[in-house]
């Protein structure tokens, strides 16, 4: 590529040169005329050079030199309006009386148009890919990061804070359950952007192309009042309104092949992209062997596309919609049956968006979504069919009431379905085909109404604050909350800046948790954020972080022993410290650490005490780097190493004759911990021509000492021997090619 | 007589009308022909403040209202210059700057008339400045400058603008990527034999490129080296010299190329 800049650098350097022109003569001026001249400088008393003035209606004006010195003359008198314009900066607009011969001395002073409170700028605990000055991750570091597979969500775990769930695209964000962290996409809520979400020992993949993606935050606390219903953190993912193109890339790989598209029409008004891909693992298998016996094997199947009009000058539609389907089988031993896990999944999700600017200070974007998804599970007795359904209207308003602050405000109403059919053992321990179970048909529906309200205001040249005021309404459980929250950004001095967040969040429990409960009477589940930060940016090429965060939780659900029921009486802390260094050095290489401490103690579900979270992770650190060797070819290594998540122990058996099979006696929630985990990945990436056209050759290498790392504990039948269920993430290679059509 | 009475002030308020419209294309071509000296100046001698002043004498010629389209072009062409300029100092702020900037005035432009080729020649070539600072959106850089190219190709392959640039990127592409010299020096011919004959619908529109046709045409001829090549060198500096003496891209660097080979040659 550093070729096609040489390239044009010096097309540039040149497109110059050739513009011949006629010669055309100054006309000379008379003394009727009206000098005016001044000095053009910003908030700062900087100078500024290239602004242009002009008086409206005529072309009489000049642009501000070197010094911000600017001088013309004007034949126009009496009332005019003068317009100062700078790149960067808001116009300025300002009446002057011209008095016919005189000489008119008006220094201008502009403010940056752009408000600095930037939510990535401000927002604690971001990290981000965008337009703006703090970015931490780019598409191409997603593609990339070795272990990673160009998945979104894994490549963020290699950032502090955040975990993987069984080595897949689930996440856990700073002790957190997974459904604790909410992604969204244009303004939609996207609830499973998974394929193999719910399945025994396969790690799960997101559907989430990176490439078509104009901005990532993801933020694991802290966040703006306008997400709503989400406890722990969110990944607000936007998509580009419009195609810049056309063109096509196609994907070959050892385990899967896609087929993309992007389509910008010759007005440009109208634009579409595709997705298609297909997931095959044979090829993978004979090379790298099974580590587990599958019927049928992995397989999965993907559609999506958008479609976007350009209305008027400032609006635009577009639409977005996505398909994908899984299916497994996977062979696990377990105490009481031995046999396939068959699972399967199909997940819809569209959505509608309109964005328009009814004047230059305001934005209106107003949209609905529609997700479904349908999973499959058959173990033993265990068979059921769950239909989880979300449909999602919402407005968002956005004004900027001056140069230094802008208001947010937005509603949603948010409808939630949830079907479960099917049978589950009566009891959790035997899943015998022939054990005692019950039959399900239950159906249950909710409706949550958000509104929020948010300013985004810079007090003074280097301090931004965010304050936001979020409420909802549950129509199930008729139970409201209310969240004020605050954050800021304060730039000590140029590169260094200190960033807090302090605020209340809620989220309603599931609504599987809300038939558990008592005539639905959980409460939100509630938790207050605490946190401070510094970074250290020097324009991306060093970027330094420490973030200490505390979170309090509250009305977590909970067991209650006394009546059987889901109540909201748990609660529990976290509190820890994400430490983040990233450096890039020249074009050539490109590499960040992480380090994350958390302790996460929660009373939620079965703990009846305080015990540490399901996804409680002591100490985290991740290493990743990517070499240019060439031009062409790049290398990477990625290498995490973390405590074991905890896990609850059995500690003996009781035999049930009735039923003629062990009950397991559990020891204390949690008390149990994995062994530390660590892999090392690798890959390399190789940029050549094909047919005269750009491809992309990957190999990659996962776990490279093919560690084995632990998926779950098993037991043999009477639960005197504890069994290592290791993940099928052994070493594998993996070889890929991608062209562009 | 009240027939005539009306007749003569509608004779009388289309002749004001007409010479008012008149008076007003005259400014406004004025206008553009001082605008353009103040560009070539600048973009001659890759000079940011000339340049700045160039694209300020545009931004005030959008106060007549006519034509934005091409008025707009000139700003984005400013703008591309302005980005260069970056280049040149390493400052990737100021290509990104002017470069986005240019990308969002050229976008207008082409929205105010989009039959326009030269607007996604230089669209082209603005999102070709992006590689600078954004590599990581190759994809998205790679369908932008396609569809610019197919659009202006569609519009008018026979532009020589059009036609030298593809010269151009042929040029610094490497043969492995499906460029080299060897494509690069007849589309360059062609360029330089389009521009022999080209003659724009008026002297408002864009008549850049002649100069770095033959200019880059030499200094292919440079780098393949083969026999007669350096004189033939030597007689399209001449010519690109005659066309426009005062390019700093062909005595500043091709001439200075073009003195580097003789030495080594002899």
């Amino acid at each position: 590529m550093k070729l096609f800049f040489i390239l044009f650098i010096t097309l540039t350097f040149l497109v110059q040169i050739g513009i011949t022109f006629s010669q055309v003569s100054d006309s000379a001026e008379t003394s009727q005329f009206t000098i005016i001249s001044g000095k053009v400088t910003g908030e700062k008393n900087e100078v500024l050079s290239g602004a242009n003035l002009v008086i409206e209606g005529t072309i009489d004006g000049a642009t501000s030199d070197e010094k911000g010195l600017y001088e013309f003359e004007t034949e126009k008198t009496g009332q005019a309006n003068l317009i100062v314009t700078s790149l960067d900066y808001a116009t300025k607009n300002i009446p002057i009386d011209i008095l016919p011969g005189q000489k008119m001395v008006l220094n201008v002073k502009l403010t940056k148009t752009e408000i600095k409170t930037d939510e990535i700028l401000v927002t604690a605990s971001s990290f981000t890919s965008g337009n703006n000055n703090a970015v931490t991750l780019t598409p191409l570091e997603i593609v990339r990061i070795p272990g990673a597979d160009a998945d979104l969500y894994r490549a963020i775990t290699t950032f502090p804070g955040s975990n993987q769930v069984n080595e897949g695209s689930r996440i856990t964000v700073r002790g957190g359950n997974p459904n604790e962290v909410l992604t969204i996409v244009d303004m939609a809520s996207l609830y499973n952007p998974f394929i193999f979400d719910e399945t025994f020992n396969t790690s799960s993949y997101s559907t989430i192309n990176p490439w078509g993606l104009k901005g990532i935050n993801f933020t694991s606390g802290g966040f703006s009042a306008k997400y709503g219903n989400v406890l722990s953190a969110v990944l607000d993912l936007k998509s580009y309104d419009m195609p810049q193109g056309s063109g096509m890339f196609a994907w070959l790989g050892l385990a899967n092949a896609s087929l993309s598209g992007v389509y910008l029409s010759d007005n440009r008004k109208i634009g579409a992209t595709f997705t298609a891909g297909k997931l095959f693992l044979e090829p993978f298998f004979a090379i790298n062997g099974k580590h587990s016996e599958y019927s049928p094997i992995p397989q999965s199947n993907q559609l999506g596309g958008t479609l976007s009009f350009t209305l008027g000058k400032t609006g635009n539609l577009k639409m977005y919609g996505n398909y994908s389907d899984d299916k497994v089988g996977i062979k696990n031993a377990g105490p009481t049956y031995d046999g396939f896990f068959e699972g399967s999944s199909k997940n819809y999700f569209s959505n509608i968006k309109l964005t328009t600017a009814p004047s230059v200070s305001t934005l209106l974007s107003v949209g609905g979504s529609f997700s479904l998804n349908e999973n499959n599970s058959k173990y033993g007795v265990l068979n059921t069919t769950e239909k989880n359904i979300y449909s999602k209207g919402r407005a968002e308003y956005t004004l900027q009431l001056n140069n230094k602050t802008d208001i947010n405000t937005g509603l949603e109403y948010e409808y939630n379905e949830y079907d479960i059919t099917g049978t589950v053992p009566l009891f959790s321990y035997n899943l015998a085909l022939n054990a005692p179970s019950l039959t399900l048909d239950t159906n249950s529906n909710s409706g949550r109404l958000g509104a929020y309200l948010e300013a985004q205001i810079r007090l003074t040249d280097d301090l931004f604050v965010i304050p936001g005021v979020r409420t909802d309404y549950h129509s199930l459980s008729s139970k409201a909350s209310f969240d004020p929250r605050i954050s800021f950004g304060y730039l000590i001095k140029q590169n260094h800046t200190v960033r807090g967040a302090f605020g209340l969040y809620h989220q309603y429990p599931s609504l599987l948790d809300y038939s558990r409960s008592r005539e639905n009477e959980l409460k939100p589940e509630s938790a207050l954020h605490y946190i401070l930060g510094y970074e250290f940016n020097n324009d991306n090429k060093i970027i330094f972080r420490v973030e200490g965060y505390y979170k309090d939780y509250s009305d977590l659900v909970l067991f209650n022993r006394a009546n059987f029921f889901y109540g909201s009486e748990g609660d529990g802390n976290v509190k820890g410290v994400d430490v983040f260094f990233k450096t890039k050095i020249s074009n050539k290489f490109t590499g960040w650490i992480s380090y994350a401490y958390s302790d996460s103690k929660r009373r939620q579900f079965d703990a009846q005490i305080l015990a540490p979270s399901n996804y409680d992770i002591t100490n985290n650190m991740s290493i990743v780097g990517s070499y240019n060797l060439s031009d062409k070819i790049v290398l990477g290594l990625s290498y995490k190493l973390s405590t074991g998540k905890p896990y609850t122990p059995v500690s003996g058996s009781t035999f049930d004759s009735t039923m003629n099979v062990y009950v397991p006696i559990y020891s204390e929630i949690n008390s149990g911990r994995f062994p530390t985990y660590d892999r090392l990945d690798m890959n390399a990436q190789y940029i050549f021509s094909l047919f005269g056209k750009f491809a992309v050759g990957v190999l990659a290498v996962n776990n490279i000492f093919n560690k084995d790392n632990l998926y779950d504990y098993t037991y043999n039948s009477d639960y005197s021997t504890q069994l290592p269920i290791y993940t099928n993430n052994k070493r594998t290679l993996y070889v890929g090619l991608g062209l562009q059509l | 007589m009240k027939l005539k009475t009306i007749s003569a002030i509608l004779l009388m308020f289309a002749l004001l009308t007409g010479f008012n419209s008149v008076k007003a294309d005259s400014d406004f071509d004025k206008a553009i022909l001082k605008g353009k000296k103040t560009l070539k100046e600048g973009m001659d001698k890759s000079d940011e403040v000339i340049l700045k002043k160039a694209r300020g004498q545009f931004e005030r010629i959008l106060q007549l209202k006519q034509q934005p389209w091409l008025v707009n072009y000139y700003i984005a062409l400013a703008d591309y210059g302005l980005a260069t300029t970056g280049m040149v100092k390493e400052d990737k702020e100021t290509i990104k700057k002017y470069t986005e900037s240019g990308i969002n005035v050229i976008n207008k432009s082409i929205d105010e008339n989009p039959e326009f080729c030269d607007s996604y020649v230089l669209l082209e070539s603005l999102n070709f400045n992006r590689w600078q600072y954004e590599q990581e959106k190759m994809q998205e850089i790679i369908a932008a400058t396609q569809s610019a190219d197919a659009q202006a190709k569609k519009l008018d392959a026979e532009n020589p603008r059009y036609v030298l640039v593809t010269g151009i990127s042929q040029f610094y592409t490497p043969e492995a990527f499906g460029g080299g010299i060897k494509m690069a020096i007849p589309t360059l011919e062609k360029s330089s034999e389009l521009f022999k004959t080209r003659k724009e619908k008026s002297e408002l529109y864009p008549d850049w490129g002649y100069d770095m046709a033959l200019g880059y045409l030499a200094l292919s001829l440079l780098k393949r080296n083969d026999d007669g090549d350096l004189s033939k060198a030597e007689v399209l500096i001449v010519e690109a010299l005659k066309i426009n003496p005062d390019s700093g891209f062909i005595s500043g660097y091709v001439q200075k190329e073009y003195k580097t080979a003789s030495a080594e040659s002899k």
